[in-house]
C-alpha cells in the first residue's frame, strides 16, 4: 500500500532512494539557505593583514550575503494559490489545480504533484452510504435503458424513413403555450427546473439563486422567508465595504425579485377610487400636481393602509405606477375626447413587499370587484422580477448594461434617449424625484463582457440640460412592461448556450449583432430618494421580466466600475444595513404597527427565546434577577421582545405556540399554498367568560401607527387632543454621550419633576444627602440626566456628582508633605451621607439610575453603531400618547431627551429622538 | 498553532592584536585592518558553539546552560570577514548575549564578541551584514585613496552613530523592537 507521503511512480535513483520530490524542495530549500563563505586566508596577503584583499573580502561578504536573500525569496514556501486575490480564494479545495485561475493552472498542478495531494474526482468516487450506491446502481440501470432505446429508435429510422416523412407533414404547429395569469387569484410560481424542483417545494427561488447560493448566506431550506430563499448577507466580509460601496466609491446591487408586483386594471375612475381607499387621499395627487403622477412618467411610494372596523390600518410600504394612456389616434375625435378620461382603460403596477402582499393583494380584490364597472387584478409576482442598485456607480453600471433596443433614430425611444444621456450622474437622487423611464433593451449577454462607459465630450452640459428638462413626457406611449405579450416574448431569451455559439462564431471583442431571435426586454428604472436625508445615496430600481433577471444580473456582476472593481452583492442585511444608516425604518422589522411587522417580531421573539433556551442555565440571563437600581429587581416585560404588549397594556402574547399549532392545521385553499406570507397564527376563541379573548395578533393588531405630520399637528394643537389609544411613533435616536442600543433596548423619557419642592433648613449642612422619594428613586434625578448633555461651554458637567461620591483623588505630581496631608484627610474625614447607600441604591457606580417603568415609553427595534453618523444610533417605536404628554409637559427641548437602557443591562445611556 | 520563536544575533570578533605570523615583521598596520581582522582559517561553527556553550554553563549553571541548548546554532560564519550569526530562542537569548560579552578569547587568542544586531528575522539581520560591510568597503576605499583615518574605531563605531541609525530607520531598517547595540 502506497501511503500518502509517497508520491506515484516506483522509479528509483542512483542511491536506491525513491526519486521524492519533496525531499527533492528541502534540498532545495536547505540549498537556498546556505550562505557562501571565504576561508580567513582570502583577507589576507600571506599572512599578513591587507587592504585590497579587507576590500574583496567584505565585497564578497555583500555579494553572498544579498545572493542569499534572494535565493531565500525565490523557494519561499509560498503555494499559487495563495496569489489569488481575496475576493477571489475560496476555502474548500483552495489547493485544487482546477479550482485556480487559467493562467495559474500549470503551476497549480506541479505544486500539487510536489506535494502529492490527495485528488479526489467526485464523478468516480465509490459511492459510500446506502443511498448513494442505490442512487449508482439505478443510474446505471437507467443508462443501459437509455441505451438499449437509442440504439431500437435508431434502427426503427433506418427501417422506416419514407414512413416517417409524410407523417410530419400533417403536424399542426402553434404558439408556445404562455405561462397563465389568473384574474383576481394568486399565481403559481415558475415550474421549476426538474432537478431542482423538490428543493422548491415549500418556496420559491429567486432567479439568480444558484449565482447566489454560492456568494451569500441564504435562508435556511428548512426556514425560508416569505416563501422565498433569500440571500441574508454576503459570505465575504462586508458590514464596511457595503458602507463605502454605497456611499462613497462603488455599487451595491440586490436581486429584490421577491419583491410583488400587482398589476390592477380598469377605469381610471375606479383605479383612483381603489387607490383612495387604499390611503392615497392627499389631494396633492389628484389635482393638477399629480398630473405626472397620473401620466405615468412619476411614481409614488407610501405606506398602504386599510380601513377596518376600528379605524385604518396600515398595510405596508407599496410604490404605484402609472401606464402611459396610448397615444391620441388623431385630432378629429375631439368631440369624443371629452368624455374619454372617464372611459379610458387604464393600468396600474403595485410593488410591494412580499410580507405585505397577502394582505394586499386580498384587499385589492376586495375594492376591486366592489367598483362599478368592475376592475381585475392580476397577480404580476413571478412575471416581474426587480434588481436594486444603490451607490455611486450604480448609474454607470446600469448604462454599461443596459442598451437600448432600437437605435435608429425613427424608431428610438425617447426614455432611452435620455437614459443614455445619464452618463455622469453619481446620485440617482439627482434625478426628478420619483422619475421614471421605461424602454427596450438589449440582452445584455450580447455585448458581454460589459464595458466601461465612457462620458462623451460636453457630456456635462446636456447632462445637465437633461436633468433639469427631463424631456420624457414627448411621445409618450405605454409601457412595454405592462403588456404581457411583450413581457412574455422578452422571457424567450435564447439560451446561454447559444449566445456562447454565436459568440464563438462571432470576431473576439465585437458585440454579436442582433437577430430576429432576440427579443427586447422591456425594463422600468424607478429612482428613488432616501427618505430623509437629502444628501444621501439614491437607489435605482430595475424591473424586467423574471426570467431575463438572471441575464441582467450576470451581466451586471461583471461590469467594470470607474471607480474600480465591480459591483458588490447585497443580502437583506445589508438592505437593513443601509436603511439604518440612513435613519429609515426598514419594512418590515421597524413597523411593528403593521400585521407584517408584527408577525416579523413574532419570529424574531421566537428566535431569540430558541436562541435563550438553548444556552446554557449558567451562561444565560436570568431576567428575574436583573438589578436595576433603588431595590428594583427583574426586567421590565419580556427581555427578549420588543414588549409593546406590556406598554400598551395589551393582552399577553403566546406567540411561538400557536404558531406552532397553525402550522400543524392543513390549510384548505389550494391558493392559500402559494401565499407568500407566512400562514398567519390561528386565531383561537378561548372560552373565557368576559367574551371572546383575543389572539396574539389580533391582540397587537390594535397597535397603530401615527405618522410625522400627524403626530407634528397633535402636538402643534392648542387643546390637549390626544392619540388614540394604543398607538405609536417610529423615532430615530442618537446617543448623545456613549452607549450603544441594541434590537429591544428599552426607551424611558426623562424622570419627572418632582411635584413638590420642600427645601427644609437641614438641607443646606447636608447638602451630599440624596433625598429617595417615594418611589425609592433619588428627587434630583432628572437634573442627574439632564447634567449628563454636554453643553458647549464647558466639557465637564459632571464634577460635581464625582466629587460628592468617591474619594478625593490624589493630584499628580505633589511633594510628599502633601501627599500624607491628603491621604490624612481623607482618612478622617467622613464621608457624607455616613453609613454610605448600599450599592445601586442611588445610582450606579456614579452613573445615574434608570427612571421607573411609568417613564418607559417605548422600543427599539433596530440600533447599532453607525458608520455614517460616527455614533450609536437606534430606530424604534415609543407610544405616540406618552410621548405625547412628555413634549407637552416638558417643552420639545427636553422633552424629546431619552434614556435607552439595553434588555437586561441596569444602564441606560441618554439620547434624543426624532420623529421618522 | 505553536509557533517557534527565535532570535538571530549578529555577532563580530574583533581582535586588538595583529595576526600571530605576521608579528614578526612589524610594519605599521591600520587601525581599520587592525579591528577587522580575519580569524582563524580552522574555526568551525561548533567551537563557537563549544566556547558559548562553556561560557553559558559556568554563568548561569546548568539551567542556563538547558536553556540555550537546543536552540543554539550558528546560521553564518565568515572567518574572511570575522561576522557570524546566531540563532538563539526568543526567551534566552539574553544568556548568549551575556556569554558572548563575557568571552574574552577564541582559541586562546585574546579578542571581544560584539553583538551588532538582533533581529527577529533573519533578512534584517543580513541586511544589517551588508550594511556594515558597506561602510567598511567605503572606509577602506578612503584609505586606499590616501586618506588615513586616524580613527579607526570611530571607523568601526561609525556605523552605529546617530547619524547613520536614523539613516537606516529612514530606510526602512532597524525596525524590530528588540534590536540592540552592544557596546563593549
Amino acid at each position: 500500500m502506497m501511503k500518502r507521503k509517497d508520491p506515484p511512480g516506483g522509479a528509483k535513483d542512483a542511491q536506491g532512494r525513491p526519486p521524492n520530490t519533496r525531499n527533492n524542495k528541502r534540498v532545495k530549500v536547505q540549498d537556498a539557505r546556505n550562505i557562501r563563505t571565504q576561508p580567513s586566508d582570502a583577507a589576507l596577503e600571506d599572512g599578513k593583514l591587507d587592504l585590497n584583499k579587507f576590500l574583496s573580502a567584505r565585497e564578497f561578504e555583500i555579494r553572498a550575503l544579498e545572493k542569499s536573500m534572494a535565493k531565500c525569496k525565490a523557494v519561499n514556501a509560498t503555494r499559487v494559490f495563495q496569489m489569488v486575490p481575496r475576493v477571489m480564494r475560496r476555502r474548500t479545495a483552495s489547493h485544487n489545480a482546477k479550482r485556480v485561475p487559467k493562467r495559474l493552472q500549470v503551476q497549480a498542478r506541479k505544486e500539487m504533484l510536489e506535494d502529492n495531494t490527495p485528488t479526489v474526482e467526485s464523478r468516480k468516487r465509490k459511492p459510500r452510504t446506502t443511498r448513494a450506491r442505490i442512487r449508482a446502481e439505478t443510474m446505471k440501470k437507467l443508462r443501459y435503458l437509455a441505451d438499449k432505446k437509442k440504439k431500437k429508435t435508431k434502427k426503427a429510422d433506418d427501417g422506416t424513413v419514407e414512413e416517417s416523412q409524410p407523417k410530419g407533414k400533417g403536424v399542426i404547429t402553434t404558439r408556445a403555450p404562455r405561462p397563465k395569469i389568473r384574474r383576481n387569484m394568486l399565481n403559481e410560481p415558475p415550474k421549476a427546473d426538474s432537478k431542482f424542483r423538490k428543493r422548491q417545494i415549500h418556496k420559491t427561488w429567486l432567479p439568480t439563486h444558484l449565482w447566489h447560493a454560492k456568494r451569500a448566506t441564504m435562508t435556511t431550506p428548512n426556514s425560508p422567508l416569505w416563501r422565498f430563499a433569500i440571500p441574508l448577507t454576503s459570505t465575504a466580509k462586508s458590514y464596511r465595504p457595503t458602507h463605502r460601496a454605497s456611499g462613497q466609491k462603488g455599487a451595491v446591487a440586490w436581486d429584490v425579485s421577491y419583491m410583488s408586483t400587482i398589476g390592477v386594471y380598469g377605469t381610471s375612475d375606479g383605479i383612483e377610487r381603489v387607490l383612495r381607499s387604499l390611503g392615497l387621499v392627499q389631494e396633492g395627487l389628484w389635482n393638477a400636481r399629480g398630473k405626472k403622477w397620473r401620466a405615468g412618467v412619476r411614481k409614488w411610494t407610501g405606506i398602504l393602509s386599510s380601513q377596518h372596523k376600528n379605524g385604518r390600518r396600515d398595510i405596508g410600504p407599496a410604490t404605484v405606477v402609472w401606464n402611459p394612456e396610448p397615444p391620441e389616434p388623431s385630432s378629429d375625435e375631439v368631440e369624443t375626447s371629452s368624455s374619454r378620461p372617464k372611459k379610458s382603460q387604464r393600468q396600474i403596477l403595485v410593488r410591494t413587499h412580499p410580507s405585505c402582499f397577502l394582505e394586499l393583494f386580498e384587499e385589492l380584490v376586495k375594492l376591486a370587484k366592489g367598483q362599478k364597472p368592475q376592475l381585475y387584478v392580476e397577480d404580476l409576482r413571478f412575471e416581474i422580477g426587480s434588481i436594486e442598485l444603490i451607490g455611486p456607480g450604480s448609474t454607470e453600471a446600469l448604462l454599461g448594461i443596459l442598451e437600448p433596443f432600437h437605435e435608429t433614430p425613427e424608431t428610438a425611444e425617447c426614455h432611452a434617449s435620455v437614459f443614455r444621456s445619464l452618463a455622469g450622474v453619481t446620485n440617482p437622487a439627482s434625478l426628478p424625484k420619483d422619475a421614471i423611464l421605461a424602454f427596450s433593451a438589449k440582452d445584455p449577454r450580447l455585448a458581454y463582457p460589459p464595458k466601461r462607459t465612457q462620458i462623451p465630450d460636453g457630456g456635462e452640459q446636456t447632462l445637465l440640460k437633461t436633468l433639469i428638462e427631463w424631456p420624457v413626457e414627448e411621445n409618450l406611449k405605454p409601457y412595454s412592461i405592462f403588456d404581457r405579450e411583450s413581457r412574455y416574448q422578452a422571457s424567450r431569451i435564447p439560451s446561454q448556450k447559444s449566445v456562447n455559439r454565436r459568440k464563438g462564431a462571432n470576431a473576439p471583442g465585437e458585440p454579436i449583432k442582433v437577430t430576429a431571435a432576440d427579443p427586447p426586454i422591456p425594463i422600468l428604472l424607478l429612482a428613488s430618494r432616501p427618505a430623509t436625508d437629502g444628501q444621501a445615496q439614491g437607489t435605482w430600481t430595475m424591473l424586467a421580466p423574471w426570467k431575463c433577471i438572471q441575464a441582467i444580473w450576470y451581466c451586471l456582476m461583471h461590469y467594470p466600475l470607474t471607480t474600480g472593481g465591480n459591483p458588490r452583492l447585497g443580502g437583506l442585511e445589508e438592505q437593513r444595513q443601509i436603511a439604518f444608516e440612513h435613519g429609515t425604518p426598514w419594512f418590515p422589522g421597524d413597523f411593528p404597527a403593521t400585521n407584517a411587522g408584527m408577525n416579523w417580531e413574532l419570529e424574531q421573539r421566537a428566535k431569540r427565546r430558541s436562541d435563550w433556551d438553548r444556552r446554557p442555565k449558567s451562561k444565560r440571563l436570568e431576567w428575574k434577577s436583573l438589578d436595576l437600581g433603588a431595590g428594583r429587581k427583574g426586567e421590565i416585560g419580556d427581555g427578549l421582545a420588543c414588549d409593546f404588549e406590556h406598554l400598551l397594556g395589551l393582552p399577553k402574547s403566546e406567540a411561538p405556540r400557536t404558531q406552532e399549532r397553525s402550522d400543524a392545521v392543513p390549510i384548505p385553499d389550494p391558493a392559500a399554498e402559494a401565499m407568500v406570507l407566512d400562514p398567519p397564527p390561528e386565531r383561537v376563541e378561548s372560552g373565557g367568560t368576559q367574551g371572546p379573548s383575543q389572539s396574539p395578533l389580533s391582540s397587537i393588531e390594535t397597535i397603530s401607527l401615527v405618522t410625522k405630520s400627524a403626530f407634528n399637528a397633535l402636538v402643534k394643537s392648542a387643546d390637549a387632543e390626544q392619540p388614540p389609544a394604543g398607538s405609536i411613533v417610529t423615532v430615530n435616536m442618537e446617543f448623545i454621550t456613549r452607549g450603544v442600543a441594541k434590537p429591544c433596548a428599552r426607551i424611558y423619557r426623562l424622570p419627572s419633576k418632582p411635584k413638590v419642592n420642600v427645601v427644609s433648613s437641614t438641607d443646606a449642612e447636608v447638602p451630599a444627602t440624596p433625598e429617595i422619594s417615594s418611589s425609592g428613586l433619588p428627587t434630583d434625578l432628572r437634573e442627574q440626566w439632564l447634567a449628563k448633555v454636554p453643553s458647549q461651554a464647558s466639557g465637564n458637567n459632571n464634577t460635581s456628582r464625582k466629587g460628592r461620591s468617591g474619594a478625593p483623588r490624589m493630584p499628580a505630581g505633589v511633594d510628599m508633605e502633601t501627599r500624607k496631608k491628603t491621604l490624612a484627610q481623607s482618612l478622617l474625614t467622613t464621608e457624607l451621607p455616613y453609613p454610605r447607600p448600599a450599592a445601586n441604591q442611588v445610582d450606579i457606580g456614579g452613573h445615574p439610575l434608570c427612571p421607573n417603568e411609568d417613564d418607559l415609553i417605548g422600543f427599539v427595534t433596530t440600533g447599532a453603531f453607525s458608520l455614517s453618523e460616527g455614533r450609536a444610533t437606534a430606530i424604534g417605536s415609543i407610544s405616540a400618547g406618552r410621548a405625547l404628554e412628555t413634549l407637552r409637559d416638558t417643552g420639545v427641548r427636553e422633552g424629546k431627551f431619552c434614556i435607552v437602557r439595553n434588555a437586561g443591562e441596569s444602564v441606560g445611556w441618554l439620547a434624543r429622538w426624532e420623529l421618522v | 498553532m505553536v509557533r517557534l520563536k527565535d532570535r538571530y544575533l549578529l555577532v563580530n570578533i574583533i581582535y586588538t592584536s595583529p595576526p600571530p605570523h605576521s608579528s614578526s615583521s612589524p610594519s605599521p598596520v591600520s587601525d581599520l585592518l587592525l579591528y577587522n581582522q580575519p580569524t582563524t582559517s580552522d574555526l568551525r561553527p561548533q567551537t563557537i558553539l563549544k566556547d558559548i556553550r562553556a561560557e553559558v554553563s559556568s554563568l548561569f549553571g546548568d539551567c542556563g546552560s538547558g536553556a540555550i541548548d537546543r536552540s543554539l546554532q550558528v546560521k553564518y560564519l565568515s572567518p574572511a570577514t570575522s561576522t557570524f550569526i546566531l540563532r538563539v530562542s526568543r526567551a534566552h537569548f539574553r544568556l548568549v548575549w551575556a556569554a558572548l560579552t563575557f568571552m574574552h578569547a577564541l582559541r586562546g587568542r585574546p579578542c571581544i564578541f560584539r553583538v551588532v544586531r538582533i533581529s527577529g528575522t533573519m533578512r534584517k539581520v543580513e541586511q544589517e551584514a551588508i550594511r556594515r560591510a558597506r561602510l567598511l568597503v567605503l572606509a577602506a576605499k578612503d584609505e586606499l585613496k590616501g586618506k588615513s583615518s586616524s580613527d579607526a574605531l570611530g571607523v568601526l563605531l561609525r556605523s552605529d552613530s546617530q547619524q547613520q541609525r536614523t539613516l537606516a530607520i529612514v530606510g526602512g531598517q532597524g525596525d524590530d523592537d528588540e534590536e540592540g547595540l552592544a557596546e563593549d
